[in-house]
């Protein structure tokens, strides 16, 4: 949980212009917010998250330069410079007593108006302490036609001035939903496919993705909460999918070791029988067996560059970090044909203890290594390809069907398939590939292929047909999107600007298995009727689902 | 006994929820049972009669989850005539034959059901989306577009505690409960003190607060979520007796009542003297309310801001499901179910009027023979336009098209978020000034963090560089070599 700012965590910071920035907080080290100011980094850590700090001119005896704002303050701030303050907006403004409405039409546009003039303004800034109060008051007072400002307009030239000078900053914790839209504001948002809040809500929800609980796994009982994911957004998804397993955290596993958590549990149970009490045995990375997701990738490594804010590098992972073995990976190779892959297919073999014993040191850790990195790739292309997966997300360049003909023969009944696309038209057309229409031509082909004899030769139905459209219902395509709004007294209306782009779109159904048996849809009369008829085709979208005659 | 919501056994058990999809949004909640329960009557012991035919819930049971079931024959409407006496007599007739192997129990022996001509289902292991389409309405469902986005805004994580007013029909109760699970309380062992996620559900209404806290029961989420019968714009969200129970220390609260502004006062850091704070003091305490109307919303954040929340905003989800299908247009598409009769081009369109042009013109010159002894009437012209796709199977024919389903839900709620930061005392900041010396700065490290792989490279590198020169001490000691060549080579190694 982010209870307080922990040393070496991300932050964002949220500056008076609206900015969001990045910083990693290093003890003892000194953060500079460029023309909003510098602050040492400990003066922030072990505080709680979302305070507003002011950055004060004067240090005092011991050196702390920050202050924080209290809500009130804040509140108060954005309700006068919203024109709320003292002024009676009703009275003066909408005119309903009677009174002259104040309107712009005296105001004349031009840039004199200020007359405090750049140099003075400079002047002003090295000067003036007040972290920046007293520059906005200065401009306010120098500004000739302030009295011609309607209450509103007044308010919005505070409240620009104020964004421009203020010296102050909001501490706010970089979770996935805070890392998502500082990437779709501040950087470039086609890297993660434009993925924003409500697409990852809703993936999440679809794909079923949550924390596979406390049991024991037993022998012969199907391990709980596998996930399968492809992901091209730089591990945005599989941050987005951990976060909601509880694993991304480092303090996930913190918290763990004061007081035991589940993630850690799994890795120590097999570790236990192994090797009893003694301490010093390292994880074996992605050893774990419940409340995990693996990572189909088209390169040799998966691109997870974004799970660095979360304390984990790709490169050089942390043995304590929960995804250390809760996260694996699979090549589409290692996948499909295993037996091409260099590790996989070239086990090292395995030495007897004297002769490991007569090594010298180095050429044993070697020995081990490579021991263990083969051990490792196997056992996780090994279960990726026995399948049974509990869901399958994905947000990919790759066709999605091409994902689909792979993946969802591997997914447990009932598992959730979601895909996510920025784009409609790739999900609109793997939505007609599992379209009724196709659904009855792919089983009575099937139909028609197998009473050619036992041992039918299907791979014709595998041409026709990329996918198998009867082993996944029901295609649902969606989209889904927030419109924030303004809430003041009076003047409440949705925000008047907002982002375009990717609209974003979310396909998911669930993994069925057909009954072998002949079946017959049972529909309403009317319908059957109309099946008699010599040229009408057999199905509609609407009464039958998967018609086999 | 673990959820079958959390985590589903293989197959279809007896006893456990089960979702029975007829089609996409029509799905039907059972309780599977092995025997008749309800005392429904049928011979095939409990049975779920659905649009699409009778499933008795033998022909469910062991099934693994996704399964395709046929339906079966049922006879659905002799059963309330026969007094009890009657269908005992007769069961014991209908044990002879199919089930065999029963013995005389006291238990009336069930019939075999036997597969209908048409109909099927599919059994889905249970999830919150399936659930919020298949709940029973009591009151405005939040459905999955809105409490994915409140969850995840709401940061409802694993190991959390959620609040939850009210609980209505129950479906944001399932989805919170499934985001902050991170274990059963009954199986987590004693020497662990790990923060397990619950839900608080709250709800002011007795009847469905007896119907959800049978739901919870039913769904194996006991100790995972606490009903509670409260009106907690008076009593709060103590758990227990009001305003003396325990706190739920809650991280998020999901607030669905008229009037909200109401039951802020019970959310606070500082209650009256004697209470607890509901909210968890170690954490922010995030908080959304759920509200249709402008003005409730409005006057929820008046009340928000004068009680310290911060970050307060305000949004609406907008969210439409899309059809797709393929639109055929054509002049070939005669008879073709949902085509457009009509020209693919201008080119079609073209040779259409001037075929029917010429046929009108045979069709008037024959017109002045009509009488005469050899006249026949013209037949009607084959078509023989031919349509660009004709060649392409059925399914792969037109246009593919998509658009907004028909039924838009085009406003559900105003959801406002906010945030309350913990409490920060004089003392916990003095504290925190011991730990991190507000002026102590070092100067940052030069050394990066390497990786492994830079490591091994680097090493790489420098045994490369060690051969070199190596090799090059050598080359020195059996021929001099020119000073142009040496200083080349070692800016090389420098690089």
């Amino acid at each position: 949980m982010h209870s307080y700012i922990r040393p070496n965590q991300w932050v964002a910071l949220k500056l008076p212009s609206d900015q969001l920035k990045l910083v990693q907080v290093i003890p003892d080290t000194v953060i500079n917010l460029g023309r909003f100011g510098t602050f040492a980094a400990n003066q922030i850590l072990g505080r709680p998250l979302y305070f507003t700090f002011e950055i004060l001119d004067s240090r005092d005896e011991t050196g702390h330069q920050l202050r924080v704002l209290s809500a009130t303050e804040l509140h108060a701030e954005t309700l006068i410079a919203d024109g709320e303050g003292d002024v009676e907006p009703e009275d003066l403004d909408t005119g309903e007593n009677g009174a002259p409405m104040r309107t712009n039409r005296e105001i004349i546009d031009m840039n004199s108006s200020q007359k405090l003039t750049l140099e003075e303004i400079e002047e002003l800034k090295k000067e003036s302490g007040g972290a920046g109060r007293d520059i906005v008051a200065k401009l306010l007072e120098s500004h000739s036609a302030i009295d011609q400002k309607t209450a509103f307009s007044l308010a919005k030239y505070t409240l620009r001035k104020r964004k421009k000078y203020m010296k102050r900053f909001t501490v706010l914790p970089l979770d996935v939903g805070m890392l998502a839209n500082y990437l779709m504001e501040e950087r470039d948002a086609q890297k993660t496919m434009e993925l924003r809040d409500e697409h990852i809500g809703l993936i999440g929800c679809w794909g079923n993705v949550h924390h596979s609980g406390n049991l024991e796994v037993a022998e012969g009982v199907k391990p709980h909460g596998r996930y399968a994911v492809v992901d091209e957004t730089a591990g945005l998804v599989v941050a987005a999918m951990a976060e909601r397993m509880g694993i991304l955290y480092p303090h996930d596993a913190e918290e763990a070791e004061e007081q035991p958590d589940v993630s850690a549990e799994t890795t120590s149970e097999t570790q236990d029988e192994n090797a009893p009490k003694t301490r010093r045995i390292r994880p074996q990375q992605s050893s774990a067996t419940t409340n995990t997701i693996t990572v189909m990738h088209a390169y040799a490594q998966p691109n997870l560059s974004l799970l660095k804010y979360f304390g984990y590098d790709s490169n050089n992972p942390d043995e304590s970090h929960p995804l250390y073995t809760h996260l694996k990976s699979v090549s589409w190779m290692q996948l499909l044909e295993p037996n091409s892959d260099p590790i996989y297919a070239n086990e090292p073999p395995a030495l007897p203890a004297e002769e490991l014993a007569e090594m010298k040191q180095s050429k044993r850790t070697t020995y081990y290594h490579k021991r263990n990195r083969w051990q490792k790739v196997k056992s996780v292309v090994d279960e990726s390809r026995a399948g049974d997966f509990d869901g399958l997300v994905m947000a990919t360049l790759l066709e999605p069907s091409s994902v689909l003909k792979t993946m969802v023969p591997l997914l447990a009944g009932s598992a959730p398939v979601v895909i996510y696309s920025p784009n409609v038209e790739p999900l609109v057309e793997l939505m007609d590939m599992y379209s009724v229409s196709r659904r009855t031509a792919f089983i009575e082909k099937k139909r028609e292929l197998e009473s050619k004899g036992e041992a039918a030769d299907l791979s014709a139905l595998y041409e026709e047909f990329v996918v198998d459209p009867t082993i996944l219902l029901p295609p649902t395509l969606q989209s889904s999107r927030v419109r924030p709004w303004q809430v003041l007294p009076g003047r409440t209306h949705p925000m008047m600007t907002g982002r375009g782009g990717a609209e974003g779109y979310i396909f998911h159904g669930i993994r069925v298995f057909p009954s072998t048996q002949t079946i017959q849809a049972a529909g309403n009369l009317r319908h059957k009727r109309r099946k008699v008829e010599p040229k009408s085709t057999p199905a509609s979208d609407r009464d039958v689902e998967m018609t086999s005659q | 006994m673990p959820s079958p919501f959390l985590n589903p056994n293989p197959t279809a058990g007896p006893d456990s929820l089960a979702l029975l999809q007829l089609r996409r949004d029509q799905i039907v909640p059972t309780i599977l049972r092995d025997h008749d329960d309800e005392n429904q009557g049928y011979f095939e012991g409990k049975v779920t009669n659905t649009r699409f035919g009778s499933f008795p819930h033998s022909t469910l049971i062991g099934k693994p989850w996704g399964s395709q079931v046929v339906a079966s024959k049922v006879d659905t409407g002799s059963r309330g005539r026969r007094s009890t006496n009657k269908r005992k007599a007769e069961d014991i007739e209908a044990s002879a034959t199919p089930t065999g192997t029963e013995e005389e129990t006291s238990k009336p022996a069930l019939r075999a059901p036997v597969a209908a001509d048409s109909g099927f289902l599919h059994v889905l292991a249970p999830t919150p989306e399936a659930w919020t389409i298949s709940l029973p309405h009591r009151t405005q469902v939040v459905y999955t577009p809105d409490y994915s986005y409140i969850l995840h805004r709401l940061r409802a994580r694993p190991g959390c505690t959620v609040i939850e007013a009210g609980a209505g029909s129950g479906s944001f109760t399932h989805a919170s409960a499934r985001a902050v699970f991170s274990g059963y309380p009954e199986t987590e062992q004693a020497t662990k003190k790990r923060r397990l996620g619950k839900v608080c559900s709250f709800e002011f209404h007795e009847q469905r607060v007896e119907k959800v806290k049978e739901e919870i029961k039913d769904h194996g989420l006991d100790g995972l979520v606490e009903v509670t019968h409260r009106d907690v714009y008076e009593d709060g969200f103590l758990l227990g007796e009001p305003h003396t129970g325990k706190s739920p220390k809650a991280n998020a609260i999901f607030l669905d009542l008229p009037a909200p502004w109401l039951a802020l006062k019970h959310l606070v850091r500082h209650p009256p003297a004697g209470q607890e704070s509901a909210l968890d003091p170690e954490s922010p305490a995030y908080l959304c309310t759920f509200s249709p109307c402008l003005e409730q919303a409005e006057r929820t954040i008046r009340t928000m801001r004068q009680m310290g929340w911060l970050n307060i905003s305000m949004v609406e989800v907008a969210q439409r499901r899309i059809d797709v299908k393929r639109e055929r247009v054509g002049l070939d598409a005669e008879g073709e179910r949902g085509a457009t009769l009509f020209p693919q081009t201008v080119e079609q369109a073209v040779s259409k009027l001037r075929s029917d042009e010429q046929h009108a013109k045979l069709v008037r010159e024959n017109r002045s023979n009509i009488g005469l002894p050899d006249y026949e009437p013209i037949e009607k012209a084959e078509s023989t336009y031919k349509d660009r796709d004709a060649d392409l199977p059925k399914y792969a024919q037109g246009r593919l098209v998509h658009r907004s389903e028909i039924d838009l839900r085009t406003h559900t709620s105003y959801l406002v978020f906010a945030i309350l930061p913990r409490d920060w005392s004089e003392e916990d900041e003095k504290k925190c000034r011991e730990q991190w010396p507000s002026a102590k700065v070092t100067q940052p490290s030069q050394e990066k963090k390497v990786s492994k792989k830079q490591l091994k490279r680097e090493a790489g590198m420098e045994r490369a560089r060690k051969r070199e020169e190596k090799a090059k001490q050598e080359q020195e000691t059996q021929a001099e070599p020119t000073d142009k060549t040496e200083d080349a080579s070692e800016v090389n190694a420098e690089a």
